[in-house]
């Protein structure tokens, strides 16, 4: 994944904001990368230009070495679809389906047959923990839980890549912590993160942590003190 | 995605509101059941007065005196030229693609037996009148050749006509006075009932000449002439129109109208009416699709943070726009199906409530109904799904 003096210029009626400003960023394979900075520093734009919702003003996005501007609607929908996850702030769970149904979200659009996806579902949600609460509605299951269910959906197609946009703002401190423990063992277990965060203790797991300010990058370094990012539990 | 997987989703959809899914396809179920409806009551008429103007007998020219439009049904004699018997045995003579002629003296009088009076259509005609006009006496014998001839004071009365002067007594051999004037009673016509409105019982039948003596006329009032069949029908007015031009010093002042001419008058008539009934109804239907737009448009609105994350799991602007436009096909054709059914039912109910009220549901009026109802979904289906389909997913998922 490699951007190269990306830009990204929102224009809403006569006010030009300039979110991003040539900003530069390589991120491998196998990464755990935690992007922080104070609000308005472009954190958010730079994780949907990364994970193909949004498109860069300026600048180029290179993919595996393909160039995503050039790509149109239904190429970016299967990237969305196979190569990322993502994960929300507000979980944005479907309230009608079922825990499993939403997990099962993304295999439909992969093609997945009805009742391999219900199956995979269910063994994602014992992959996240919440093992027996398949049939669980959303509105059953605490912050904590949907969150859960929210990260085993991101899951589901086998990404190459987790995004995760503020993953424990809508999540009190100590529920916040397990979500970040969590995200340590996918890690542990080959994933590749990238985590838009303010949250002090995501950049304290994460193996590289990005500062933005203002659309740019202020630093970028690696944590070498950090703990393994093995379960605690 | 397979189309099996859009219609689950579109279903799931669909049924996560049932009564509101429900409220919108009214709109469709109404306008679908009232064009079936409407039509199938405009088809029923059609049928009834073909099968009442081809009962009258077939292959039947009528000759009238004055002359109108060929398919003119109705018009008042102008009496240039009267009609006469004479024109009648012309007309027999000469047009050899006659099975027959007969004439017709019209005229209304009282109708007296003992102390009942009753106002009747008199009808002065001749032997040959039961054949050509498809009408026979049931008991008794109808007017022969020798009363006719003979100018005899006897009548064939209808059923309506025995029923209310005779009751239960036999009037064969009764005498009975028409104006002032004694008939005796020889035959009565069996029982046909009303045609196109018109009380086909309620005729009193004497001789042609009888008549003209009664009624103080030298003309008939027309002539009913059978054709020997359908492919001579234009020889056979060519003939008579030939043969009465000829007698009528040069000018044609009558007018010969066929069976098939009245009927595609009525039937135009009822095309045209059929049309304008299904073309009203045809606007509730469109008013209906106008509904499952408005409601898809709320649908979007309502669900574009769905929408927004389905976009960021990877559904492509093609999967979304499909899904809603399978929501609205999908609420169009289930109300167009149930629309069929109540039409349907509708209109069988009223036919056998009223049997009067012919009603035919029609094939085509069901295939047109439910094509129109489908076209309504996917036209009024379309915008609401391509503004769900464009839907920005960042935009879509911030929208609270």
């Amino acid at each position: 994944m490699e951007l190269d003096r990306v830009s990204k210029v929102y224009v809403v009626g006569a006010v030009r904001a300039e979110v991003l400003k040539g900003l530069s960023i390589r991120v491998e394979p196998g990464e755990y990368v935690a992007v922080t900075g104070a609000s308005g520093s472009g954190k958010s734009t730079l994780l949907n230009i990364m994970g193909c919702l949004d498109v860069p003003t300026s600048g180029s996005y290179r993919l595996r070495g393909e160039e995503v501007a050039r790509k149109h609607d239904a190429e970016l929908a299967r990237i969305r679809n196979r190569t990322f996850g993502f994960v929300f702030q507000s979980f944005h769970l479907l309230g009608r389906y079922s825990a499993a149904e939403n997990v099962a979200l993304p295999m439909i659009y992969h093609g997945t047959p009805r009742r391999a996806r219900i199956e995979k579902a269910k063994t994602l949600l014992a992959r996240v923990g919440l093992e027996g609460f398949a049939n669980h509605r959303p509105s059953e299951l605490s912050g904590g839980m949907q969150q859960r269910v929210a990260i085993a959906r991101a899951l589901a197609n086998d990404p190459a890549v987790l995004f995760a946009d503020e993953p424990t703002g809508n999540l009190d401190s100590k529920t916040g912590l397990e979500i970040i423990e969590l995200f340590g063992r996918l890690h542990a277990e080959g994933a590749t993160l990238v985590v838009v965060s303010h949250d002090q203790r995501v950049a304290q797991h994460a193996r590289r942590v990005v500062t933005l300010e203002d659309g740019r990058i202020l630093d970028d370094h690696r944590n070498a003190s950090i703990s393994t990012g093995a379960p605690t539990r | 995605m397979t189309p099996l997987e859009y219609l689950r989703v579109s279903l799931e959809a669909l049924a996560s509101n049932p009564i509101r899914s429900l409220l919108t396809m009214l709109g469709v179920i109404i306008g679908v059941a009232s064009v079936i409806m409407l039509v199938s009551i405009g088809e029923g008429a059609k049928s009834y007065i073909r099968s009442e103007l081809m009962g009258i007998g077939s292959n039947l020219l009528v000759i009238n005196p004055g002359k109108t439009e060929t398919t003119g049904m109705m018009h008042p004699p102008s009496g240039v030229h009267k009609l006469t018997l004479d024109d009648l045995r012309a007309i027999e003579k000469r047009a050899t693609a006659l099975v027959g002629a007969t004439p017709l003296v019209v005229s209304s009088a009282p109708v007296k037996f003992e102390n009942r009076t009753r106002d009747v259509i008199v009808i002065g005609t001749d032997d040959k009148f039961q054949d050509i006009r498809n009408l026979h006496v049931e008991i008794g014998s109808f007017l022969t050749p020798a009363d006719v001839e003979a100018r005899r004071k006897v009548a064939v009365i209808g059923r309506t006509v025995k029923k209310e002067l005779f009751r239960d007594a036999n009037p064969l051999g009764e005498s009975l006075k028409i104006g002032d004037a004694p008939f005796r009673v020889i035959g009565i016509m069996e029982k046909k009932g009303m045609t196109l409105g018109f009380d086909i019982d309620d005729l009193v039948f004497i001789p042609v000449e009888t008549a003209q003596e009664l009624f103080d006329q030298d003309g008939i009032t027309e002539i009913l002439a059978q054709v020997v069949n359908e492919n001579e029908i234009d020889r056979a007015k060519e003939q008579i129109r030939r043969t009465l031009i000829r007698r009528h010093a040069g000018e044609e002042d009558f007018s010969i109208v066929t069976q098939q001419a009245m009927l595609s008058t009525a039937q135009g008539i009822l095309n045209t009416f059929t049309y304008v009934l299904g073309g009203i109804a045809s606007i509730s239907l469109l008013v209906g699709g106008i509904g499952i737009m408005n409601i898809m448009l709320v649908s979007v609105r309502e669900r574009t943070r769905e929408i927004g994350l389905r976009k960021a799991v990877g559904a492509s602007e093609r999967d979304i726009l499909i899904q809603f436009v399978i929501e609205s096909v999908t609420l169009s054709v289930i109300g167009g199906l149930i629309g069929i059914g109540l039409g349907a039912g509708i209109a069988y109910g009223a036919r056998a409530a009223f049997p009067v009220i012919p009603v035919a549901v029609t094939a085509w009026s069901i295939v047109t109904a439910f094509a129109f109802a489908l076209l309504v979904g996917v036209f009024f289906g379309i915008y609401p799904a391509m503004k769900a389909a464009r839907l920005n997913p960042i935009d879509a998922l911030r929208y609270e």
